[in-house]
């Protein structure tokens, strides 16, 4: 039989940036292989060539099922038998089944041009129950629940009107899966092997590498390191190859132990979004941070914390239980929130920067029923200033800054109410190095002056960087904490992706 | 004192064709005018005239601006001041008196503007649709108070009534000092108060208001509240003015009202709806068509200068917008 995929010296570089150095590997058909590595390792890279939307390299070949790929041309790719299915799946939620399969193979019509439904949903229902999954094809998929739109997904993958598939690759397929509904796909996937299509699916999760994939390959800044059966492979050996280095014992009890002050937040038993059960507390001048997996309830935490989203359960900040879905109740007491997605959740964006910091209090400058735009103004270069915000010009608007600035200015906003408890979610995504070393600094500096701070953010570094205790998300869950010198980047990826083996009752 | 000096060398003069664009062009319509018609145009008359026809429009704009600023479109005001028309008329036709019947007429605008709420901030409708539907409700509300019928109020009969929107102070009626006042108070209300920042910062990004602590529901509710009571507000100076009520009184002022509001964001402020904006809009518009009209233009003249106005203003302005960003 012919080699499903075949990758020969597959390179590509961006700038100065190797990308992917060489990478060659091999897929039989009816295999399952897990692509895995961190952030910026290859990955997408090596998907993105596949799938023709990249040029490689001179050197690098790809044949796929013994025929050659012409490279940089998404309808080669497709032609010759390979399928994409992206993470974000690429349905459209208020269509059915049948239209959204319809939507990248075409419909059938008949000779006067009309679209033959009952055909269509004969075939969309065929290609459902061959992948083991009976759905109502007339509801809208945004109703059905995520591995049935996954289904729906790869049944369209699958059911291309051209060649017939060669290799199924796959982005992720069950980040945003709970377990129940993982375990469907896991079965999904196995199916579609046993008719000799070869799976390629990339992944960060090792549940899924352990569960599903028969082979693994692993790939670590642009370089192919390993690929070998998963079978006898250990969850530390293939951090291992991922991190590229043995990981450091962390069982150190944490050496150098600060003082804090009394509680300021306590978390009981809280639920919502992702997050399922969540007990947690922060105290004065500590400095908390979240990790966890998208999926895990990371994600959730900063806005159940602080009111911005529904929940159940009990949030207590200085004793006192704080209201859900009261943001201005929880500006009174004294908690700041800077979301993530500073565009969508934060900023205003054609309003000035004083505009955008006042709005926690406009009436501070209020005297005789009238606004005062003088000592606003002053009060806002104030902590532009503080927070080396550039330019530092208080009617400049919001969208006249760089990233980083825009993110100080929000800081700016939470900074200036004083708070007791600060919550930061993703506090540097999409920020340069030199906006997040302040940041950083300004963050120690709240804690320094009385502040707990929870920092939920999934980069690494950055909470080595800043925090005195890190606790751990999975499942909705804290799974972990890991103090003082435990925390290292490396240990926190460990913990996020650690299986749940001793699976906490 | 030393900040100015340094900083003076450094200022460009700014003749504000981004801001005042509006200013200049209404100059430059006063003065083709004046010497194309200087016979028939520069007459006072003309002017009490574009002041005092455009008393109730500027009225009913100023009212809107608050939900457009929170980003919300309140299609009902035309509704509001025909309901209000003929409930005033209806009530002083039948000797309830002038208290009752102007009363009645604002608890109505409040009413209308919680219903508005309803829809839009409990029920969630999209603030288009949901007050387009309210606007056919309103319409047919207007209908069963009248009977269907117009209601013409005697000018003798009812004189106190009357002198409340025609009386003349200076020269001007009083419909003119109504809506000067209003506009001061909207202006400070917009400009001054924690109330307007949080109408533009809902308008801006409403979840990042929400996040930031603003009671974006209750807000919006106000706005409506507003709208709708201003524009009831205006039916009664209608009515005063006019002394008729039909059920179809305010289906002319819904598009020149918004035209205004959204031709008044490319003035003064630009970007953002504003009180000083509007009134800008609504003059030169009403000059414009004035003066055409003083020319010998036919009727339709006012419709089709008031949509090519709109056009032409807010295209300039977004794209300037583009170059600046």
């Amino acid at each position: 039989m012919t080699t499903a995929l075949t990758v020969r010296n597959a390179t590509k570089i961006f700038g100065a940036q190797v990308a992917l150095d060489h990478v060659s590997i091999d897929v039989e058909p009816g295999e399952v292989r897990a692509l895995v590595g961190q952030n910026g390792c290859g990955k997408s890279t090596l998907i993105k060539i596949l799938a023709g939307f990249h040029a490689p390299e001179s050197g690098t070949e790809v044949t796929v099922g013994g025929e050659k790929l012409a490279l940089e041309d998404p309808v080669s790719s497709e032609a010759i038998g390979l399928r994409f299915v992206h993470q974000d799946l690429g349905l459209v939620p208020n269509l059915d089944a049948v239209d959204n399969m319809a939507l990248g193979n075409g419909y059938l019509t008949n000779k006067s041009r009309s679209i033959r439904w009952r055909k269509e949903r004969a075939n969309a229902r065929e290609a459902l129950a061959n992948l083991g999954y009976d759905i109502d094809i007339s509801l809208p998929v945004g109703s059905l629940q995520m591995s049935e739109r996954t289904a729906v997904a790869i049944a369209r993958a699958m059911s291309g009107r051209g060649t017939p598939p060669k290799m199924l690759i796959l982005d992720e397929p069950t980040a945003n899966l709970p377990d129940a509904e993982a375990q469907r796909l896991y079965a999904l996937v196995d199916r579609v092997a046993k008719t000799g299509v070869a799976v390629l699916f990339v992944s960060h999760h090792f549940d899924e590498v352990f569960e599903m994939a028969q082979s693994v390959t692993v790939l670590r800044d642009g370089k192919h390191i390993i690929t070998r059966e998963v079978e006898g492979l250990t969850e530390e050996q293939l951090i291992e190859h991922v991190v590229g280095r043995k990981l450091e014992e962390h069982n150190k009890r944490g050496a150098e132990a600060r003082e804090h002050g009394p509680e300021v937040l306590k978390v009981n038993h809280v639920s919502g979004g992702s997050v399922a059960d969540l007990n947690m507390e922060v105290h004065r001048g500590e400095v908390v941070g979240v990790a966890g997996i998208t999926g895990s309830g990371r994600e959730a935490v900063a806005a159940l914390v602080f009111g911005g989203m529904a929940r159940h359960g009990e949030v207590m900040v200085d004793e006192r239980e704080l209201p859900q879905n009261r943001p201005d109740i929880s500006i009174e007491r004294k908690v700041a929130l800077v979301p993530a997605e500073r565009h969508a959740n934060a900023s205003i964006m054609e309003q000035t920067l004083r505009e955008n910091i006042t709005i926690v209090d406009p009436g501070r400058h209020m005297t005789a029923g009238v606004l005062r735009r003088r000592p606003e103004r002053a009060d806002v270069k104030e902590w532009l200033g503080k927070l080396t915000v550039k330019p530092g010009e208080t009617e400049y608007t919001m969208m006249q800054l760089s990233g980083g600035n825009q993110q100080k200015v929000i800081l700016a906003r939470w900074l200036r109410q004083e708070p007791s408890l600060l919550v930061l979610d993703e506090p540097t995504q999409g920020v340069d190095v030199g906006a997040k070393a302040d940041i950083h600094r300004l963050v120690e500096e709240a804690a320094a002056q009385g502040a707990a701070v929870l920092v939920c953010s999934t980069d690494h570094e950055e909470l080595v960087r800043v925090c005195d205790r890190v606790l751990i998300m999975r499942k909705g869950k804290v799974a972990d904490t890991l103090r003082g010198e435990q925390i290292t980047a490396d240990s926190i990826t460990a913990a996020t992706i650690g299986r749940d083996t001793a699976e906490a009752s | 004192m030393s900040e100015a000096e340094t900083a003076a060398p450094r200022r460009r003069i700014n003749l504000g064709f981004d801001k005042y664009s509006g200013l200049y062009v209404w100059a430059l319509l006063i003065l083709i005018f004046s010497l194309w018609i200087p016979d028939l145009f520069l007459q006072g008359s003309t002017f009490k005239q574009v002041l005092s026809f455009q008393a109730i429009s500027a009225i009913v704009a100023l009212g809107l601006i608050l939900p457009v600023a929170a980003g919300a479109f309140d299609l009902t005001i035309a509704g509001a001041l025909t309901v209000s028309v003929c409930w005033t008329a209806w009530a002083l036709a039948n000797h309830y008196g002038v208290v009752v019947a102007a009363g009645g007429a604002l608890l109505i605008g409040v009413l209308i503007g919680l219903a508005n709420s309803l829809v839009v901030v409990k029920l969630q409708v999209n603030s288009f649709i949901g007050t387009l539907g309210m606007s056919s409700i309103l319409v047919a509300i207007a209908y069963m108070i009248t009977n269907s019928q117009q209601i013409v109020l005697s000018t003798q009969g009812y004189a106190p009534f009357f002198e409340f929107a025609r009386e003349e102070i200076l020269g001007l009626p009083r419909s003119v000092y109504y809506a000067a006042v209003l506009a001061v108070i909207f202006w400070w209300v917009l400009e001054y108060t924690p109330f307007g920042r949080y109408l533009y910062a809902i308008g801006g990004n409403p979840i990042a208001a929400r996040l930031a602590g603003v009671r974006v529901g209750r807000i919006t509710m106000i706005a409506f509240i507003i709208s709708a009571t201003t524009a009831s507000f205006g039916g009664i100076v209608y009515l005063s003015t006019i002394g008729t009520a039909t059920p179809d009184s305010g289906s002319g002022y819904l598009l020149p009202v918004f035209s205004a509001v959204f031709l008044g964001a490319t003035q003064i402020r630009p970007g953002r709806v504003n009180v000083l904006g509007t009134l800008v809009a609504i003059f030169l518009l009403a000059t414009g068509v004035t003066g055409l009209q003083l020319a010998g233009a036919p009727g339709y003249v006012t419709e089709l200068f008031n949509g090519l106005a709109l056009i032409v203003a807010v295209a300039l302005a977004s794209r300037t917008a583009n170059k600046r960003s």
